[in-house]
């Protein structure tokens, strides 16, 4: 039976497409990803991420997942040499940017836990897709023009595979360099495609964070394939991107 | 001659040949005389997910690609020429070119330590214009994180037509 839903979750729209799985199984999806933004939200007082900033819990008292995602945090702090980070000085502890992937990603584990073979599932533009929306065909997965909102910079054909965009659109900048504190220039919409979206998105924030320098660094990530738009609208693309032909 | 530096890992050169060779695969061995660069030790791998995620070895060369020289492009068959397998540190490198005329289309990998050649990601991108298109697609990547950006966004018109 398909099933689709959408419903906003840890500040994104979250929408699901299950080709084969029923409510109650998109359900349970949903319900974790409300549990994430519970535990994890850096602008919940009572989350886990909060209580761990305030000194109110040690690194070893935090549950299995938080230390999963710290770590995620500290290796793309390190590779990206500080550019990344979730420890903005004088801010919040803010492990948003890895959460968001990591949650979804666990999200279609969970779908994939329950039966389900062929869905979709997008939360704010980062997506993960299982199997084949019919048979002999991929998802296709457009990546939004960074200019015009209605329009497509590429198709992205993919299977078991996960497509995540950092970019700056019309709401202005929203990504620091840790190592300044200040806006990101240099590029205006990273994509990235992997197996897990944990990676995809991280690697594609990371990327974002280190300006022009994120172009290279981000092809260089293992199993990653990168679509990549500067500030002079060149397009930097892997050669193994998987383009769909339309 | 034309000489690439491939992913700051091989040096890789090529020749073009004559007319008439047009879609050749050629194997060239590099000159004796071409230094070799250092590979630098490959970074650990991201925690957890997934156990086998790690860099690849960086270029160090800002540049992702070089453009071949204009002159002598007299026709565009596609060849693929690959270069020499290298012994570094870390393991046998080897690159394979494909090339268009003089234009190259794409680099892989052929032979490279601990990983699975025809995944391993190589700093070598292709460059190009932006261009906008519309198509049939089932889904939508690039951020809509507020809710009036969702209900304009293209996502919000594939989730309300089904």
């Amino acid at each position: 039976m398909a099933v689709r839903r959408v419903e906003h979750v840890m500040g994104l729209p979250v929408s699901v497409d299950l080709r084969d799985g029923d409510a109650a199984l998109a359900g349970r999806a949903f319900a974790w990803l409300h549990e994430v933004d519970e535990r994890f939200s850096p602008f919940k007082p009572g989350s886990e991420v909060c209580r761990y900033d305030r000194g109110e819990l040690t690194r070893e008292e935090l549950t299995p997942d938080l230390v999963e995602v710290l770590s995620l945090c500290d290796w793309y702090e390190e590779s990206t040499g500080g550019a990344f980070t979730a420890r903005v000085p004088g801010r919040a502890l803010d492990p948003c940017a890895v959460v968001k992937g990591w949650a979804v990603q666990r999200a279609a584990d969970l779908l994939r836990e329950g039966g389900a073979s062929s869905f979709c599932l997008n939360a704010g533009g980062d997506v993960v897709t299982a199997g084949e929306p019919e048979p002999g065909k991929p998802w296709r997965v457009g990546v939004r023009h960074p200019d015009l909102a209605d329009q497509l910079s590429v198709v992205l054909g993919v299977r078991d595979g996960a497509v995540a965009t950092s970019a700056l659109y019309e709401r202005g900048q929203h990504i620091l360099d840790g190592r300044t504190g200040r806006p990101v220039t240099g590029l205006i919409s990273v994509t990235v495609v992997a197996d897990d979206l944990a990676i995809a998105d991280t690697t594609a924030t990371a990327a974002f964070a280190l300006g022009r320098d994120g172009i290279e660094w981000a092809a260089a990530q293992r199993d990653c394939a990168v679509f990549i738009v500067d500030e002079d609208r060149q397009v930097w693309s892997s050669p193994g991107l998987p383009v769909h032909i339309c | 001659m034309l000489a690439l530096s491939v992913a700051g890992l091989v040096p890789v050169w090529l020749y073009s040949p004559g007319t008439g060779h047009g879609g050749e695969i050629s194997e060239v061995a590099a000159p004796e005389t071409q230094p070799r660069q250092e590979v630098p030790a490959p970074q650990s791998a991201p925690p957890v997910v997934p156990p086998t995620a790690g860099s690849a070895p960086r270029s160090t060369a800002p540049g992702t690609q070089q453009q071949a020289p204009q002159q002598q492009a007299p026709q565009q068959q596609q060849r693929a020429l690959s270069g020499p397998a290298i012994t570094t540190s870390e393991g046998v490198v080897q690159v394979q070119v494909t090339l268009q005329g003089t234009k190259i289309t794409d680099v892989k990998a052929v032979r490279a330590p601990n990983s699975n050649p025809t995944r391993m990601a190589l700093p070598l991108l292709r460059q190009s214009a932006l261009k906008a298109q519309s198509a049939d697609i089932d889904t939508v990547s690039g951020a809509t994180a507020t809710s009036e950006g969702y209900r304009q966004s293209l996502q919000a018109a594939l989730d309300g037509a089904r």
